[in-house]
């Protein structure tokens, strides 16, 4: 299993405005689980490709197993990819499709035969081995185009959103069937998906990116709990992180901060001192709001007028109007709440959870966080 | 899911030139070789009078000389003629035929695939036929004229030089209906039903809804089969040079019998000549089909 | 529809398709009788059915060279055709270079240009390179001929499959010119199936270059043998309608077995 390192990875398209991604670097160490993550037009297919060689680099270093690959074709990589569209040949047979990429490689025949049988035990492909794509489904094409990456041995796995195209309930099954093989094979995958709930789960490290750059790397709950900045803090989670504009009062310590005609003062850990007047972002996520008093140490009362209830069954969310400064709280709650739209009703926010950004949209913890 | 056009939009890989190249060559040569270097050279041949052994340069003189020429414009009239009533007849008649299948008429299908069947004869098939139809004695079309008693209408068709062109529009006319109603059939199918269902709930007549609804639905479809034809007739030849071979007359002389004629058929032998026509008449049919386009988007612009 | 209106339309129907069918009807009952049954009655009904003479006309007349010579010509210019286009269409279809919509559009636009714009350097070209009234000289132009029609359809499908595919086909390290056997062409079976048998029947009818191009009775195409019987026996009504049959069977037979396919991919082009 390898060791893939971008440095700078750089790619401009002909005749675009903005390059399509921009000084990318990450490490991705032997056996990682490594998603990118992020909006659609973020860069992370692109970025993909090119660790493939489906793309030409512009500038900055690929290199694999310390070997620098921007110019190697994407067969000589050593790389396996699994598709969105899953890309079965439909013309073969899907011992055909497993075959395909061995035969090309000179791979004896006999060992062509045991990988393929392998893999299609393993997956639970064995009596649909003489059927052709079109004959199977929408799973079971996902699992032809898993097993024709496996049976490739490959040092790196890429998988580009290849959850997508299945159905909500086959979704959660394959990707316990991934997380499985992972554990299995202790491969390197890089995995690019749009979905946070695939990211959180599936990685054991995340790249989120935004327009083309990276915007934080980490582990999952690190980057949910710690989110280097605004984007990263309103991508995850759903509902995502409250985020309140806010300004920096002249109070003693520096910590006060002003959210309309509101005043509260973070305790000192979230927020180094600043100077009066200083724009910030106050971000707070909304399973730390809550509609009860739960005796938070540093909690916050904020008075608000209700604009909408979703009862979930195990849950309620409530959706609530700051009044005055013209901001929306959105505040968890386990089991159902007893007040209608439109009322005013008060909900208690935990400030020693409450993140705090710059006016660039940074984050201002004083802890340091693992990167 | 990206198809290659999209990837083409995005640009990717660097180009492979040498396979490019490879994948492309023996298509271009032929290309270039036996079209567009022979296109080329009709230009040059134009100028020049082109004899067995030689060529002699004479500058705009077989353009002038082809001005003055009556057979050539009584050809382009002939031509342009049938150009312009085949059309005509051969989208309309196959416009109301698509709508009787389209009303699920029984044996649709059946008639469909007959209907079909003239489009794929060769026109020497066609034209064969044909004359036997159009003979003055024998020919069903004049049997048929006398045993319902009109049998004054009985002419020599093909014979007599005012109903010698009709007649062949008549004959393209039958083999092209049938692909055009094919076509048309396809248009309608493709509809969306919910914009005809509206109409109905409108209560418009039946021909209401017809005229105002579907034909302004399909007039893509309409103008390009229109189009086809008229390409079509303006390039026809091998129908006229099995039947009539352009007489009685002249009367059914098309240019490119015409060409045919000055180019392997006449008393003194020079391509350059024909060579000229050729060109004139490309200028001419390029110019036709910009200008029938342009025609009807400004109409389809004006509509909106 | 009103009870009379559907009445008359489908009177209106019958009348067409008597219209439509009737000379072939009539030109199949010809076909079987001999030409003094015919003079006698022009419309009887074949009694008793000459099958005889489709073997007659076939070794007597020069029918079956002519049969042959156009099998020859037309089966290889198709194949050559098919290769040839299906390779251009796959390049330009995927492969993004400066060039290539102008390419595309140079090659689909000589769709419009009338034949005469180069049958007569044609007839230049052919006699210096002594290609004259030979089959392989009109086969070379029978390419030429219908390269357009052929990249037109076959890169309009090339474009639509995904891009995925060859992707994949890469990473699993097969060369360009690999993946347009092994994965272009398979896939494309039913397109390549279409214009190989659009290409077959218009070229099979296609007169005008063979009639130019070819002058020796030993090489004439099919449509060229019975324009030349015409001329030599005007009369012989009976024979010349077998020989009309014999010329027709073929495309009826494609068309007996491919209808679909092939009213569709005649007419695909034109539906908008």
């Amino acid at each position: 299993m390898a060791i893939v390192r971008l440095e700078r990875l750089t790619k401009i398209y002909e005749r675009a405005e903005a390059p399509a991604v921009k000084d990318v670097s990450i490490d991705i160490g032997h056996g990682d689980f490594m998603v990118l993550l992020g909006p659609s037009g973020c860069g992370k297919t692109t970025t993909l490709r090119m660790i493939a060689g489906l793309e030409s680099i512009s500038d900055g270093i690929l290199s694999i197993d310390g070997n620098f690959v921007n110019e190697v074709p994407a067969k000589d990589r050593d790389i396996a990819m699994v598709f969105q569209s899953y890309a079965l040949y439909p013309h073969m047979t899907v011992w055909d499709n497993l075959a395909f990429g061995l035969k090309r490689r000179s791979i004896p025949r006999e060992e062509i035969e045991r990988r393929v049988t392998n893999v299609a035990a393993t997956l639970g492909l064995s009596e649909f081995l003489r059927r052709k794509p079109h004959a199977l489904s929408g799973g079971q094409r996902q699992r032809v185009a898993l097993g024709r990456a496996i049976v490739r041995h490959p040092k790196v796995f890429l998988f580009d959103e290849p959850l997508s195209n299945l159905d909500a309930a086959l979704r959660v099954s394959t990707r316990g069937e991934i997380a499985a093989l992972h554990r299995r094979l202790g491969a390197t995958m890089i995995y690019v998906t749009h979905d946070q709930v695939e990211a959180m789960t599936l990685g054991t490290r995340i790249c989120i990116m935004n327009k083309g750059r990276v915007a934080q790397i980490g582990t999952p709950l690190d980057v949910y709990h710690n989110p280097a900045n605004t984007f990263v803090a309103g991508f995850l989670g759903n509902p995502p992180m409250n985020l309140l504009p806010a300004v920096v009062t002249d109070d003693e310590g520096g910590c006060t901060l002003a959210v309309g005609s509101l005043k509260l003062t973070l305790p000192p850990q979230r927020m180094p001192p600043l100077p009066a007047g200083t724009t910030v972002t106050l971000g707070i996520r909304p399973e730390h709001v809550s509609p009860h008093d739960r005796g938070y140490l540093q909690g916050f009362p904020f008075s608000c007028e209700v604009v909408q209830i979703e009862r979930l069954g195990a849950e309620t969310l409530i959706f609530a109007e700051l009044g005055d400064a013209g901001a929306r709280l959105v505040a968890r709650s386990g089991g159902d709440v007893a007040f209608g739209l439109g009322d005013r009703i008060t909900l208690y926010a935990d400030l020693s959870a409450a993140h705090v950004f710059d006016g660039a949209g940074n984050a201002l913890h004083l802890q340091t966080q693992s990167r | 899911m990206p198809t290659f056009r999209a990837n083409l939009l995005r640009g990717g890989v660097r180009q492979p030139w040498g396979t490019i190249v490879a994948f492309l060559l023996p298509a271009i040569t032929f290309y270039v070789a036996l079209t567009a270097y022979p296109a080329v050279r009709t230009i040059w041949n134009s100028f020049h009078k082109v004899l067995p052994r030689r060529e002699e340069f004479v500058g705009i003189a077989n353009y002038s000389e082809l001005i003055q020429d009556e057979i050539f414009w009584k050809a382009v009239r002939n031509t342009v003629t049938w150009a312009s009533v085949s059309p005509v007849i051969e989208v309309t008649v196959a416009l109301l035929l698509a709508l009787a299948l389209y009303a699920k008429v029984p044996g649709a299908r059946f008639l469909r695939v007959a209907w079909f069947t003239p489009v794929l004869m060769s026109y020497i098939v066609v034209g064969i036929l044909w004359m036997w139809i159009y003979n003055y004695d024998w020919g069903p079309l004049n049997v048929l004229l006398r045993a319902i008693g009109l049998g004054k209408f009985a002419q020599p068709w093909l014979g007599s030089p005012d109903t010698a062109l009709a007649s062949l529009i008549v004959v393209t006319s039958w083999m092209w209906v049938g692909f055009n109603m094919v076509v048309l059939l396809a248009a309608l199918h493709s509809l969306p039903k919910d914009v005809v269902e509206a109409a109905e709930l409108d209560n418009c007549g039946w021909l209401a809804k017809l005229v105002f609804v579907i034909i302004s639905l399909i007039r893509a479809t309409l103008l390009n089969l229109v189009v086809l034809s008229f390409i079509g007739k303006m390039k026809i030849f091998d129908l006229v040079w099995i039947t009539t071979k352009g007489n009685p007359l002249w009367s059914t002389e098309t240019v490119s019998t015409y060409v045919y004629k000055r180019a392997f058929e006449w008393t003194t032998f020079d391509l350059g000549y024909p060579s000229t026509i050729a060109m004139v008449w490309f200028v001419i049919v390029l110019g036709a089909v910009l200008l029938l386009t342009w025609l009807f988007r400004m109409r389809e612009k004006l509509e909106y | 529809m009103p009870i009379v209106t559907r009445t008359l339309v489908l009177l209106a129907l019958s009348l067409y398709t008597a219209f439509a069918a009737g000379p072939f009807v009539w030109a199949a009952m010809l076909s079987l009788r001999t030409t003094p049954e015919i003079h006698l009655d022009h419309f009887a009904f074949p009694n008793p059915a000459h099958w005889e003479k489709f073997p007659d006309a076939w070794f007597n007349s020069n029918y079956a060279t002519y049969f042959t010579n156009s099998l020859q010509v037309v089966v290889t210019a198709v194949l050559v055709l098919t290769i040839v286009g299906a390779m251009a269409a796959h390049c330009l279809a995927r492969y993004r270079f400066r060039l290539n919509r102008i390419i595309y559009f140079i090659l689909f636009s000589t769709i419009i240009f009338p034949p005469q714009i180069t049958i007569i350097s044609l007839f230049q070209i052919l006699v210096n390179y002594g290609l004259y009234n030979s089959k392989v000289g009109l086969t070379l132009v029978y390419v030429a001929l219908q390269l357009p029609l052929t990249i037109y359809i076959l890169e309009s499908f090339f474009a639509r499959l995904p891009a995925d595919l060859f992707d994949a086909a890469r990473i699993d390290g097969y060369s360009d010119w690999e993946i347009f056997w092994k994965v272009s062409l398979p896939i494309a079976a039913p397109a390549v199936a279409t214009t190989v048998i659009l290409n077959f029947i218009l070229l099979w009818n296609e007169f005008l270059f063979a009639v130019v191009l070819i002058t020796d009775e030993a090489n004439r195409t099919l449509p060229l043998g019975i324009q030349r019987i015409i001329g030599d026996t005007q009369e012989d009504i009976g024979m010349i309608a077998t020989g009309l049959m014999i010329a027709i069977v073929p495309v009826i037979i494609i068309y007996a077995f491919f209808s679909e396919k092939l009213i569709q991919g005649m007419t695909a082009g034109a539906v908008k």
